[in-house]
């Protein structure tokens, strides 16, 4: 595949990013698995500094049962599931036209239509501005109130219309000359050939609405709606308000086991899909192969 | 590039005209003669037939009521579908309930409020915190709610006869809310490792001089006996940063109390009201505090830590003594974590020290409401009476309901009256986890009497065997000389409070942590910034409030 | 058909200017790429509804916004709430903060994930770059209040593990997230240890889309591997580079409020309260709406006047721009 990826071409190079890479993970895992060791420290475990390790047999997973059980939870996981699978569906369908024809440098209009989208980009209109749009449409208590708000980002907009504008020009061209409309173009050559990138925008947004906590707040009333950050948020805050309660449900492991906890069952989908992902990450080759 | 930015403001004019006409037109329709509704509140009772309690039977007209609650659980569901009390406030009340649970984070749930107070969309009744709701009231979205007390005569005697509580929510002469008892007083006091105490062989101090000693001892003399340099004095971190609790928060109220001037204000008197910073004891307690710090007798990270940390902390066994709330210092599940580290530990009240005037207070005590509002869009829709209805069940007859569940279900009474589980499947005991929806409502009936706190902080026993008693950490808090302050409570923030409160809590900070030099001189520039952000003005307007409340007769 | 359509109005008025005889080649490139602009109807109606209708709504910066009388009621005050927030007490110290931190996140973050995404580009073990990428992304996942845990943990002066080396190696214990020498320090670095990983996912997008053959070339002209990541890699992600770049200035006033909110605390306010903590503490919790929305607007003018200086830059510099 990518050429003199071997190692005797050039050891001292690799010698030194790997040393590099591996100053990287180690600086991003050890804290990463101390989060992971405070999710399974057991009751009664006095730790007071850098516990970075406790032995296996010792580790208690009561925190994860614990939030695993609570009867709201997989209520909860099926909302984000579809808030996260329906506002990508509407994310993409909307993004990929608008940075597709913000790409196509030669049409009338183009410098208008970033004008657009620029002005919302810089101008944030606020909390209660939104609210009160989202309000009138009568969205308030739908799960369409955390979908569409945020659809399209121009953020992930604008990196798309980078990609495709480093697509080569001739390859269009070519489709023109046979006679293909511009949605043809789009659907058969540009997008078969821009997979990192859909698929880079893709998790980019899908992510930010698997983690919504803020807007399900605001406009959700119904508690069968919320999705799982919501529960989350609202298990772990309530332990700095609950000083007052007899309630034992929430004592077996300690508060920060909990938080720890559902950082890791926040990441969890994540960690599944990723490799899966990453599959199409290293195509390196992808263009190369249909360019000549 | 003149060019592009020409074109953007043309753009924005353009649509902004584009979309004026379109809104407008959306909106005639839709907008219920806003101008109909005064802004502000009328003062004369509005003529209601309703308002006045006939002796011939009033016919209950059927209402549909939205009611945002914060839950007594807020992690817990609300309660289910099939909760027996929908059924019943349906069936006998008339009143098709719609609950929704507030976010358990309390700026969650402000901006919650405000968003949907600023699109007029409020719900009928809901709960605020006190600061929220007097913005509310101040936009006129908020119902005058005088006229409804009379027609919950028991509500009114059990949850709104208290004059300081009922100022809590007066504004102008008339009742903006409903105050519900808020928490019970004196929950939070000093306690000390009694174990370490006796490790150490000293004696539980009585003034600050030996306060500082035992500190010291604690903090180096390993009471724990673990061979490391690990344990701490005092532990303290900074809780809530509002008008009442500017500074160093309520953790370091006793110490200020030490020495006369405990709490933000002083309220003793009409003649004496004002920032008790302005009082030179004030700077000695503060001086005495970064005494503290310097000698390294405090958690260093007390600044910066939030409440869970802190708690993590004594729990850890780091602390030798602090202020902590009793409930979560000795409820079972609070004291799980630290029974199971240190079965051998043991707190125990301990009674604030005195200063070197003689001084002593434990901290203040500010009767809080949990204020319920009713919102001006309900009043005009005629849904007065069926709130007070409705309050007035929660208070009567639904009382036991929505505090323990059902009886014989949920809970029995035992032969002295009080709340108990036994002879009940325990499946169901009110107090589990699986049954706490059922009680979410409990907030809102609550009177704190004896039966609801020995219900809710029973004894139990340590893993040693000891006896734990809550109510006996809340008896020993409670019998200590305290500072009342419920006037602060009254005092609405200025329209700069944000820069007003940093102002003020960082520069006591800074004196603490000794970045700041703090001396006659450092102060005294303090109390003249304070004065640049208005504190006079604010002190004005504060003694006019608290002076209309009839706070001091 | 639409073609003469365009052609009749064009003869109606054609002695008005000579640009009208322009037009019919305008039109017909309008007609050429039609399906674009049926295309973004779309999307440009989501701008329109939820974008716009709101940008609209936020008029109430120069307004009193009272909530019984809405937004189009609510009596005019002009600049009122743009006056009351720049003679605010710690308005100086604001902007002033909330640049500094914005910047440094800016100048630090950006070449830490171009690196790391280069690096991962280019080691030839694929395994281990498949292991650091996944780690890599991990961080980005967890929220700032279990980050303040960690922080707590690595950085406290009682027991924290740096601190426990420093005071080993014979210093003094540093306050990191109380002192004013050191918070904006623990804020930038956090903050980069947190998103860098994440940050790869662009640039590493951007870098397999650059042509293999330019490699190739450069390797059959014995180019060094640090002069094919210099001449042909870099080259090859500027585009994106610059977009994000831009896009950051755009944003420049918005310093990271969930982050700030919860590593922040008095003895560090002067170093560390930005603009959106503070618009947060006074407007959203005091109910001061119009405050807040003015506070946005200014943050806009702010970033527009970046983006277009930038852009301008960037397209003299760098030949490559947002539009």
């Amino acid at each position: 595949m990518r050429r003199s990826l071997a190692f005797r071409d050039e050891p001292v190079f690799q010698i030194l990013l790997t040393l590099f890479l591996l100053t990287v993970l180690i600086a991003i895992s050890l804290p990463i698995w101390r989060v992971f060791i405070m999710s399974v420290t057991p009751l009664g475990y006095v730790d007071r500094s850098f516990g970075i390790w406790i032995p296996p047999w010792l580790w208690s997973f009561e925190a994860y049962k614990q939030l695993f059980n609570h009867p709201a939870f997989i209520k909860a996981a099926m909302n984000s599931g579809i808030i996260t699978i329906g506002g990508l569906a509407i994310s993409m369908v909307l993004t990929v036209p608008l940075a597709y024809v913000l790409s196509s440098k030669n049409l009338p209009g183009r410098k208008l239509l970033v004008t657009i989208i620029m002005v919302p980009f810089l101008f944030s209109a606020g909390l209660i501005p939104t609210y009160i749009v989202i309000q009138r449409l009568g969205l308030v208590d739908s799960l369409f109130a955390i979908m569409l708000p945020g659809a399209v980002s121009v953020w992930n907009t604008l990196i798309m219309k980078g990609f495709f504008e480093g697509l080569p020009e001739d390859l269009k061209e070519a489709a023109y000359m046979d006679g293909a409309t511009e949605l043809q173009v789009l659907w058969h050559v540009i997008l078969p050939l821009s997979k990192p990138i859909l698929l880079t925008i893709s998790l980019f947004y899908a992510v930010s609405l698997w983690n919504e906590f803020f807007t399900p707040i605001l406009y959700l009333n119904d508690n069968d709606l919320q999705p799982l950050p919501v529960l989350l948020r609202n298990i772990l805050m309530a332990a700095n308000i609950n000083e007052y309660l007899e309630y034992d449900a929430f004592s077996n492991a300690p508060i920060q086991a909990f938080r720890a906890a559902s950082v890791f069952i926040t990441m969890l989908p994540m960690v599944i899909v990723y490799p899966w992902i990453q599959k199409y990450f290293t195509k390196g080759t992808l263009l190369g192969a249909v360019k000549e | 590039m003149k060019k592009t930015l020409g074109k953007i403001s043309l753009l924005v004019i353009v649509l902004a005209l584009v979309l004026s006409a379109c809104v407008t037109a959306e909106e005639t329709p839709e907008a219920p003669a806003p101008t109909a509704v005064p802004p502000t509140a009328v003062p004369e009772k509005p003529a209601e037939p309703t308002a006045v309690p006939e002796p011939t039977e009033v016919v209950i007209e059927p209402a549909e009521l939205e009611l945002w609650f914060s839950g007594r659980v807020s992690e817990a569901a609300p309660p289910p579908d099939d909760w027996v009390a929908y059924q019943i406030i349906k069936d006998e009340l008339k009143i098709d309930l719609k609950l929704v649970m507030l976010p358990s984070s309390a700026s969650d749930m402000d901006t919650k409020i405000n968003t949907a107070a600023a699109s007029n969309t409020l719900p009928d009744i809901f709960f605020a915190n006190r600061d929220a709701w007097y913005n509310l009231v101040q936009a006129g979205l908020v119902a005058q709610v005088d006229d409804l007390l009379p027609l919950m005569p028991e509500r009114t005697k059990t949850h709104y006869s208290n004059p300081a509580r009922n100022a809590l929510v007066t504004v102008d002469g008339a009742m903006y809310g409903l105050p519900d008892p808020g928490q019970i007083p004196c929950t939070d006091a000093l306690v000390v490792r009694t174990d370490w105490l006796e490790k150490l062989d000293m004696e539980p101090p009585t003034n600050l001089d030996e306060f500082m000693e035992v500190a010291k001892a604690m903090t180096f003399n390993d009471p724990d006996g673990n061979g490391k340099n690990d344990t701490y004095g005092y532990c303290a971190f900074i809780d809530g940063t509002g008008l009442t609790n500017m500074g160093l928060s309520p953790r370091f109220n006793w110490i200020y109390g030490a020495y006369g001037v405990t709490g933000v204000w002083n309220l003793a008197s009409p003649e004496e009201f004002g920032l008790n910073a302005r009082n030179p004891r004030y700077m000695e307690a503060t001086q005495f505090i970064a005494n503290m710090v310097k000698e390294g007798v405090i958690d260093p990270d007390w600044p910066t830590l939030k409440k869970d940390d802190y708690r993590a902390g004594w729990k850890q066994g780091k602390c030798g003594m602090q202020m902590e709330n009793f409930a979560a210092l000795s409820t079972k599940s609070n004291y799980k974590a630290f029974d199971e580290n240190f079965p051998e530990g043991q707190w125990d009240v301990l009674k604030a020290p005195a200063g070197p005037y003689g001084d002593v207070s434990a901290g203040t005590i500010i009767n809080t409401a949990r204020i319920y509002a009713v919102s001006q869009k309900a009043i005009d829709e005629g849904k007065g009476p069926a709130i007070a209805r409705l309050l007035e069940w929660m208070a009567t007859d639904g009382y036991m309901l929505l505090a323990f569940g059902q009886e014989g279900v949920n809970y029995t009474l035992d032969e002295k009256g009080y709340v108990s589980t036994e002879g009940i499947d325990p499946a169901f005991a009110w107090n589990t986890a699986e049954m706490q929806p059922l009680t979410q409502l409990a907030n809102m009936v609550y009177i704190f009497s004896d039966i609801e706190l020995q219900a809710r902080y029973p004894s139990y026993k340590t893993i040693n065997g000891r006896t734990m008693e809550p109510l006996k950490y809340l008896a020993g808090f409670t019998d200590q000389p305290w500072t009342e302050a419920t006037g602060s409570g009254m005092i609405n923030p200025p329209a700069n409070a944000a820069d007003f409160t940093r102002f003020y809590s960082e520069n006591i900070v800074n004196f603490v942590l000794g970045q700041q030099e703090l001396n006659e001189e450092t102060w005294a520039a303090f109390l003249e910034g304070l004065d640049g952000l208005g504190a006079k003005e604010l002190e004005a307007t504060a003694k006019e409030a608290l002076l209309a409340a009839n706070y001091w007769d | 058909m639409k073609e003469s359509l365009a052609r009749r109005i064009l003869v109606s008025r054609s002695d008005k200017t000579n640009e009208a005889v322009n037009l019919p080649r305008l039109w017909r490139k309008i007609v050429k790429y039609r399906w674009l602009y049926i295309m973004i109807i779309p999307p440009l109606i989501y701008f329109f509804i939820f974008q716009y209708l709101p940008l609209f709504n936020a008029q109430i910066a120069f307004k009193d916004f009272k909530p019984l009388l809405g937004v189009w009621k609510s009596p005019w005050t002009g600049f009122d709430h743009f006056v009351t927030f720049v003679n605010s007490f710690y308005f100086k110290q604001l902007i002033g903060n909330t640049l500094i931190i914005s910047f440094l996140k800016l100048i630090f973050g950006i070449p830490a994930a171009i690196i790391l995404a280069i690096g991962l580009y280019e080691t030839c073990f694929k395994r281990f770059r498949a292991l650091v990428q996944t780690v890599a992304y991990l961080p980005h996942f967890l929220s700032w209040v279990i980050m303040f845990g960690v922080l707590l943990m690595l950085l406290s002066p009682g027991d924290g593990l740096v601190n426990d080396i420093i005071k080993a190696s014979g210093g003094k214990p540093i306050t990191f997230l109380t002192s004013p020498d050191w918070f904006r320090f623990v804020v930038i670095a956090s903050d980069i240890w947190k998103e860098m990983g994440w940050g790869t996912i662009i640039y590493l997008a951007a870098l397999m889309g650059i042509d293999p053959s330019l490699y190739e070339a450069a390797s059959v002209d014995g180019a060094s591997r640090m002069k094919r990541i210099w001449f042909i890699s870099l080259p090859g992600i500027l585009p994106v580079i610059v977009i994000v770049t831009m896009l950051r200035l755009g944003h420049i006033l918005n310093a990271g409020f969930n982050q700030i909110f919860v590593l922040y605390s008095l003895p560090v306010y002067s170093v560390g309260d930005i603009l959106d903590t503070w618009v947060y503490r006074q407007g959203i919790l005091a109910f001061q709406f119009s405050l807040a929305t003015a506070v946005g607007l200014f943050k806009g003018v702010f970033g527009l006047i970046l983006v277009v200086s930038a852009n301008y830059a960037a397209k003299k510099i760098a030949g490559s721009a947002l539009w």
